[in-house]
């Protein structure tokens, strides 16, 4: 299907299925109330064919560019049905676990999470391994019967929801950095697992520490071959600074309208208004001419860390500007649209940290794109 | 255009904009076929030319060309609005036309200057012999420029008729903002250039993070421009327009402050060539908008409809 046909028959349905769509709650609801309207926005995109176009056959898609998914987040998060943060994680995990899992393993996980049936998360960071991904030191140690996994992740979202965890592990040396690392698909029901939950500033426990005490995870599950777990973790972090964001625009973009709509007349200065819009544009329209080279065929790299940086730089101004237009709901608002408006303003301190942070982009920024040589 | 006679284009583009400037460059274009690509395929042939104008720091009569064709009076000169305006530089008061604009460096090489003023809700123009317009040459911050001051009442005007004034300037926003976003590369890379060379402390500069983040911020400062222009060609709004100009003009800045900071005290001399690109950068950011005007106006619009602008679809 064409992008503008999927366009027009989308909206159709989204308008024709609204009430059945909507949030059962006001403002931005729990964290529960959340993940069960994601479940069901998804399994409604699903059941009717939305949710199956831009991906593979061999996962249950019907085919067509990448365009079309994108579109997809789009507009669900331009009506509010969604949050993107919660949204983008097959986006993000998808893709890569679709090129390095053997083709039957993905062909069987991948339709439960498209149709919102299943959450997954993504092992990466660990308490001594932030902005260092290549030093991580969960050890997985290969046995007859598989895999033996000991160690802890951290910063690991939603995986109290998950089913399974796409994760990282040293089955190298240390010394071997990047070398020595392995991707494995792990049960979250796999004895030996315990999951603590983090409450962040903004008053949410979507962040986890997960703590693998011999845990053993089938062969099978190997995404990729041993050692291959760079080479799975730089093919992913691109879709975390591509498809991720293409939906951040999309609901940035909503939350400034809906700012706009509801400041009262005098609380917004004109200038500081015209000077955000344009930055919110500016990130989108890098992030769509990333959308548009991603559907093309091209390999997306280090050049996704602009998007990433200028994406936390709108996101900021934006609730910067509504914490200034809104005092009293930021501050001393208790009914639920002033807890939203609390919340992503608190969530948005995060942006330059979250997915790498704003030096590690300015870093690759550096290295990989001006070409400035090694740092030391 | 596509694929190879885009490619050949570039380049003969590029081989005129390094070798040529002024009434030779405009020859040079003349010859390459620049005005036929530009009816032809306008995307292409303003967004390369003016790129690679701002790159060389050279000038052309490629603007006034874009205007007095979008305005339907091509043998004429356009006057510019003032420096930092965006409105038309024509004033009616009962039957006597003020003017208070801007020329370009061909403003005297045609016999006759276009003068639009605002009638009303529309815009109107008005043909006057150039050489009778009240005028100075400006020195000002980039005399390489060439531009001239005309400023006050105009005799002898013909009216010519309604024109669309909006459109128009967004085409010449549109080409500046590739002017703006081809001189801040040229800027980046004279920079990039000192910090792999420079040696302090027994290593190039390009090693300390503090340089290398300030080339990294101006590089993301320079996209951020060039993404909002390509969004712009497809949006066709005169609003779209106005966002990309002043996106690139603010990148043009940071471009300007990071690149003369890690360029330092040779980036600070005649003998380098950084001030050219910081001087003409200046002005081009107030020609057809300035940043701080284009911003508010459009904070303005925003908040007098309470919507925000329309987006380009995916």
């Amino acid at each position: 299907m064409e992008l503008d046909a999927f366009r027009k028959s989308l909206d159709d349905w989204l308008d024709e299925h609204g009430e059945e769509l909507a949030p059962a709650y006001d403002g931005a609801g729990t964290l529960d109330e959340r993940m069960a309207q994601l479940a069901k926005v998804r399994r409604l995109a699903f059941d009717a064919g939305w949710a199956r176009w831009g991906r593979p056959g061999v996962v249950g898609g019907l085919g067509g560019s990448t365009l079309l998914r994108a579109y997809l987040s789009e507009a669900v998060t331009a009506r509010d049905l969604v949050e993107p943060g919660l949204y983008s994680m097959p986006e993000v995990l998808g893709p890569s676990v679709i090129t390095f899992a053997r083709p039957d393993l993905s062909a069987e996980m991948l339709p439960p999470l498209l149709r919102g049936d299943e959450v997954w998360c993504q092992g990466f960071s660990e308490p001594g391994t932030g902005s260092n991904l290549a030093s991580l030191t969960c050890r997985a140690v290969r046995t007859d019967p598989g895999w033996r996994v000991t160690g802890q992740k951290v910063w690991t979202s939603l995986s109290q929801y998950a089913t399974r965890c796409v994760l990282l592990t040293r089955t190298g040396s240390i010394e071997s950095a990047h070398k020595g690392i392995t991707a494995l698909f792990v049960d979250m029901d796999s004895p030996g697992i315990t999951i603590r939950p983090i409450e962040t500033m903004d008053g949410e426990k979507e962040f986890s520490e997960v703590f693998f005490d011999d845990v053993l995870v089938p062969l099978d599950r190997t995404l990729g071959d041993e050692g291959q777990g760079w080479a799975f973790a730089m093919d992913l972090l691109p879709y975390e600074r591509s498809t991720a964001l293409w939906q951040r625009a999309a609901w940035l973009h909503r939350r400034l309208g809906d700012l706009v709509e509801t400041a009262e007349p005098g609380a917004l200065d004109a200038s500081a208004l015209g000077e955000i819009t344009q930055l919110v544009y500016a990130f989108r329209a890098r992030s769509r001419a990333t959308q548009h080279r991603m559907a093309a065929g091209e390999e997306l790299g280090a050049e996704t860390s602009i998007d990433k940086v200028l994406l936390a730089t709108a996101e900021q101004a934006v609730f910067d500007l509504a914490a200034e237009a809104l005092p009293a709901e930021v501050v001393i608002g208790d009914d639920p649209r002033s807890d939203r408006w609390r919340s992503e303003f608190l969530y948005s301190r995060a942006a330059t940290i979250y997915g790498g942070s704003a030096e590690i982009q300015r870093n690759i920024i550096a290295r990989r794109l001006l070409d400035l040589g090694a740092e030391r | 255009m596509e694929g190879d006679d885009l490619a050949l284009f570039e380049r003969s583009l590029e081989h005129a904009t390094s070798n040529h400037t002024g009434a030779a460059l405009d020859a040079a274009l003349d010859g390459l076929g620049w005005q036929e690509a530009r009816s032809a395929d306008p995307r292409a042939a303003v967004s390369l030319l003016f790129a690679l104008q701002g790159a060389a720091n050279v000038t052309s009569s490629a603007l006034d060309q874009l205007l007095a064709h979008a305005l339907g009076h091509d043998q004429s000169v356009v006057l510019l609005p003032a420096i930092g305006q965006w409105s038309a530089p024509g004033a009616l008061a009962g039957s006597r036309l003020q003017v208070h604009g801007v020329g370009t460096s061909s403003f005297g090489a045609r016999d006759t200057c276009l003068i639009v003023a605002r009638a009303r809700e529309s815009h109107v123009a008005f043909e006057v012999e150039t050489a009778s317009l009240p005028q100075r040459r400006i020195e000002g911050i980039d005399s390489s420029l060439s531009l001239v001051a005309v400023t006050g009442e105009v005799v002898g005007g013909r009216e010519v008729g309604p024109v669309d004034w909006r459109s128009a300037i967004a085409l010449g926003q549109l080409a500046l903002g590739h002017e703006l976003v081809g001189a801040s590369r040229r800027m980046l890379e004279l920079a990039r250039a000192h910090a792999l060379d420079r040696i302090q402390f027994g290593q190039p500069i390009a090693k300390f993070q503090a340089i290398r983040h300030r080339l990294a911020e101006t590089l993301v400062a320079i996209e951020a421009g060039d993404a909002m222009l390509e969004a712009a060609w497809l949006d066709q709004a005169p609003q779209a327009a106005a966002m990309a100009k002043a996106v690139a003009a603010r990148g043009a800045r940071i471009a300007a402050r990071h690149c003369q900071q890690v360029l330092a005290g040779i980036g600070f001399t005649t003998e380098h060539a950084l001030h050219r690109y910081v001087r003409r950068v200046l002005v081009l950011e107030q020609l057809l908008g300035g940043t701080r005007d284009l911003t508010r106006d459009l904070g303005r619009e925003i908040l007098e409809h309470r919507q925000l602008p329309a987006l380009v679809p995916l």
